[in-house]
């Protein structure tokens, strides 16, 4: 940004609705623009892994310093905590949690869902696009394979998504039989469309929140089911049995500020993404309580994880005002038309291009000067949305309901006014190395959704997002069900906690920062920096 | 010369289960001189001052002459016990996949003193892979002539077998190994009769552990003084320490025997993990009264360590630092000995699951002070009303942690 960028102000007092503009800039040199200016390519983000499994690779360095921190716990601070015993826990009330814990429920486990927050607070909820499934009769899962791994740059698991694909169409049928809705033509068969990258119409959708009819559905279905729920129940360590195979977790129970120990034949982690690390001080589209725990746990325990050095950035997050900074505006917008604008009311890229050649392309005009700043420090581009409506008038009613919505609530009307977007960090492309059943490489220990990695490589299509934590979800589920019959643990501890501290020390790293962060660094008042409130029955 | 793996870790030693690595070393010396004048064995290894390593501290000879004393025309059997399960313990896997030979040469010594001709070695079965390991020494030997040799010398046909113990923690104990060789379950007997002269189908029966045995070769090979003079202080020999917990390199470490328990915290273990401050050593695995920070420079042999009311046993360390619960540990400990009983005498079975079930109690924060006075009453109670040492061992590190920690269990229950 600099003393170069255009402010707020004078750049909105230039600003003019035109009905045509030139496309100045064409970035025909995909690569030589991506490794300038996007995060995912930048070498000065990128750190190697110094301890466990994935030692020597590359990996983002705020998430290599989260899943290399100290733990938060010690021995002592389980003095006095209760033990419940259970089959299956599963870690995260969002999508994917819920379908594993639905499924685990009914097959006769007895199943305890401990979630952060609440029963749905998840990025499932903010998924407007839809769901990917090949159900449509010009349409068949080779293809929606083909166009998975492409968008991946051939970086998928093959097995995964072949999996993944072929589970589609039973997975929009047992949503309909979970009670979620979608939209039908007037015959009741459901409709479909088409997103960018892909081959056929692919994505069944309900409306524009889709994900959030999907929650509410699997949220009730949870409420009704024999599952436990525990909300505001973070998890702050895995625990091992005598093997080293995951045995259990340690919650703490934010309500009365003490741990509880469960004790679990299987642990499903889906706890979600790291959006709220915020890396490269990149706003967010994700919720609050997507600060990528499950990485570090599943680390310490010894998981191997895979990609991490790939993040979607979305290139369209609301950048002005400050308190809805990094809220997505879907890629619709532009499907439909939108141009991006620069601080000169120039088109500098092609809209339509992949959502990592947009994103870069917004940062390059950031960087050389062409961005618009705010007083708040916030920058970014124009989303020229009355444009929009005075090539197509009505548009923006009709079709984009919920950015008007979005509008009101920043005080700006879209009719009538650009607005300032900055790419938002969207998704977690990478994570935890998983099976087809879920399962990671630590016996006992089951990972899904976007805390997953594999299948998505180092791109993720629209749509199968939604897909991808259904499928593994009721897998995992399933899987984790059957191991109930297995013999208990002999002996539940935090040992692997000495591991990793004797590996930190020996390699000389920093310990004092501790992970898992639980919360986003915004949230941390006053001199609480650790949480220390969350130690509370700690014996002093 | 560093004091670290002079003997037994020696890489000499360590060279797996291949005879011909073995004997290009310092394999077979030892069992040469012994076969020269198989009666010069007992008193060297008496000169030695060579005990039992497995946790008695016993004097090896004493065991030895009682069994060499019986007549020599019937079978004699020597049980080589690497039952090893006990926590914090783990020699016995190392000295049987890196060096079996070692472990064999001095089992064949131990026969030609004793007249023994039925070598058993009588293996923990989760150890799988000291178990194959010692099947491929074993059989190494049967093709060369050793066995041969041995069996002339002893004028009586030897027998040389890889046994799977039961799995069971009490099968480690001496009658309880003897029942589990004649193919019973693991009940620990009364003595007498001591296995000495009824031991495996009512014969004479000796039964060292696997590092006692480990050491005799050397002995013979060397002499009585070199061994002697590897001690500190009164002791002789060396001892492998296991050092586990809360230090920053826990591992096996063959330390002259009487080595202060700082200097291997400290040198070997390279200090604490985190340079926390430390609150409590289980010495000699989790059955022995409890070791406090005061203790520190106890030198760790058998003599020393008894003259602080505890005992070196297996020469398990496991160190607890600040930040550790002592009611957690204990508690795992107690459950462990209750899951481990045989379940022959009441007061075992049911005192240790009693205690362990009060423990847990305890330390879920469900506990009361009457709870905590049911298990002083345990302690009391429960000690010598067993048949072997286990409920013993149960209640000692159950005292001793409520002697020295028992702030700890007020706190629990008064939550």
């Amino acid at each position: 940004m600099g003393s170069k960028s255009i402010s707020y102000e004078q750049a909105l007092a230039d600003y003019r609705v035109e009905a045509e503009r030139p496309l100045i800039e064409q970035h025909d040199n995909k690569e030589a623009l991506l490794s300038a200016y996007h995060p995912d390519y930048r070498a000065d983000t990128m750190t190697t892994l110094k301890v466990g499994p994935n030692s020597g690779d590359q990996c983002h360095r705020q998430v290599a310093a989260s899943i290399q921190a100290d733990a938060r716990i010690d021995e002592a601070d389980l003095a006095g905590a209760s033990v419940v015993e259970t089959d299956v826990l599963v870690i995260g009330g969002g999508g994917a949690g819920c379908a594993a814990a639905l499924v685990a429920a009914v097959a006769g486990a007895r199943v305890i869902l401990a979630t952060k927050l609440r029963l749905g607070d998840s990025n499932t909820v903010m998924a407007e696009g839809g769901i990917q499934a090949s159900i449509d009769k010009n349409d068949t899962p080779q293809m929606h394979y083909d166009d998975t791994l492409a968008a991946g740059h051939g970086y998928g698991d093959r097995s995964l998504v072949a999996q993944m694909v072929m589970d589609g169409p039973d997975v929009i049928r047992w949503l309909i039989q979970q009670g979620m809705q979608f939209d039908t033509d007037e015959f009741g068969d459901l409709l479909t469309r088409r997103a960018g990258g892909t081959s056929a119409n692919r994505v069944c959708y309900y409306r524009d929140y889709t994900g959030l009819e999907m929650m509410r559905s699997l949220r009730e279905a949870v409420r009704n089911s024999d599952a436990e729920v525990w909300e505001y129940s973070p998890v702050v360590e895995l625990m091992v049995n005598e093997q080293g195979h995951c045995a259990g977790a340690v919650i703490s129970n934010l309500k009365d500020c003490s741990y509880v120990q469960v004790i679990a034949k299987s642990v499903i982690l889906a706890t979600g993404g790291i959006g709220r690390m915020h890396l490269n001080d990149f706003p967010t589209s994700n919720h609050f309580g997507a600060t990528g725990d499950g990485l570090v746990l599943a680390y310490r325990l010894g998981a191997k994880l895979r990609d991490l050095d790939s993040f979607q950035y979305h290139p369209t997050g609301l950048a002005h005002p400050h308190h809805l900074a990094g809220t997505l505006i879907t890629e619709g917008v532009r499907s439909a038309g939108t141009w991006l604008l620069n601080g000169n009311g120039e088109r500098f890229v092609d809209e339509l291009k992949p959502r990592d050649v947009v994103a870069a392309a917004i940062l390059k005009e950031c960087a050389e000067g062409r961005g618009i700043h705010t007083n708040d420090g916030a920058q970014g581009v124009w989303l020229d949305t009355p444009g929009l409506e005075l090539r197509n008038p009505g548009i923006l009613k009709q079709r984009f309901p919920k950015l008007l919505n979005l509008g009101k609530k920043a005080g700006i009307d879209p009719h009538t006014s650009p607005l300032l977007i900055y790419p938002t960090l969207h998704y977690q492309n990478g994570g935890v190395a998983i099976n087809e059943n879920g399962e990671t490489t630590v016996p006992g220990l089951y990972c899904v959704g976007e805390a997953s990695g594999g299948i998505h490589g180092k791109n993720r299509i629209m749509g199968n997002a939604l897909l991808e934590i259904i499928s593994f979800g009721r897998r995992a589920g399933a899987h984790a069900a059957e191991r109930r019959s297995l013999r208990g643990h002999k002996r539940v501890s935090i040992d692997h906690l000495s591991r990793l501290r004797r590996e930190l020390t020996i390699s000389n790293m920093p310990m004092e920062t501790k992970g898992p962060m639980l919360f986003p660094v915004c949230a941390k008042f006053d001199d609480d920096v650790d949480y220390e409130g969350l130690r509370r029955n700690r014996r002093k | 010369m560093s004091q670290l793996n002079q003997v037994l870790f020696h890489e000499n030693s360590r060279v797996g289960a291949d005879l011909k690595a073995w004997e290009s070393t310092i394999g077979a010396q030892g069992l040469s001189k012994a076969l020269a004048d198989t009666a010069a064995i007992i008193p060297m290894i008496e000169q030695a001052g060579l005990r039992g390593l497995g946790g008695s501290g016993f004097p090896t000879f004493k065991k030895w002459q009682f069994v060499a004393a019986q007549p020599n025309e019937q079978d004699k059997y020597l049980i080589c016990n690497g039952n090893e399960d006990e926590p914090g313990t783990f020699k016995d896997r190392i000295l049987l996949q890196e060096a079996p030979h070692q472990v064999i040469e001095g089992a064949c010594v131990t026969a030609l003193a004793c007249g023994i001709n039925r070598i058993i070695f009588y293996i923990n079965p989760d150890q799988t892979e000291s178990i194959s390991s010692m099947q491929t020494a074993v059989a190494q030997w049967g093709d060369s002539e050793w066995f041969n040799k041995v069996e002339r010398a002893l004028g009586k046909p030897l027998e040389v077998r890889v046994m799977p113990s039961s799995g069971h923690y009490i099968g480690g104990e001496e009658t309880a190994a003897i029942e589990s060789v004649e193919g019973h379950f693991p009940f620990p007997r009364g003595k007498p009769p001591f296995p000495a002269e009824s031991g495996v189908h009512g014969k004479p029966t000796l039964i060292n552990n696997m590092e006692t045995l480990s050491n005799v070769s050397h002995i013979v090979r060397n002499g009585a003084e070199w061994f002697r003079s590897l001690g500190l202080g009164e002791a002789t020999g060396t001892k492998i320490y296991c050092l586990s917990g809360d230090v920053l390199y826990p591992g096996a470490y063959e330390l002259p025997m009487g080595t202060p328990l700082s200097t291997l915290i400290n040198e070997y273990g390279g200090g604490m993990l985190m340079d926390k401050k430390l609150k409590a050593v289980f010495t000699g695995g989790p059955s022995n009264t409890i070791l406090t920070p005061k203790d520190l420079d106890v030198p760790l042999d058998y003599e020393n360590v008894a003259a602080r009311d505890s005992s070196l046993g297996t020469g398990a360390m496991i160190v607890i630092s600040e930040g550790t619960g002592i009611v957690k540990r204990v508690a795992e400990y107690v459950n462990f000995f209750a899951h481990s009983s045989c379940g022959q005498c009441p007061p075992c079975k049911n005192g240790t699951f009693y205690a362990a079930q009060l423990l847990t109690r305890i330390d879920t924060g469900r506990g009361s002070r009457a709870d905590l006075h049911a298990l002083k009453n345990l302690c009391n109670m429960l000690p010598g009303a067993g048949r072997c040492h286990m409920l013993d061992g149960a209640m000692k590190v159950l005292t001793s942690s409520m002697q020295h920690f028992m702030h700890e269990y007020e706190q629990a229950v008064d939550r």
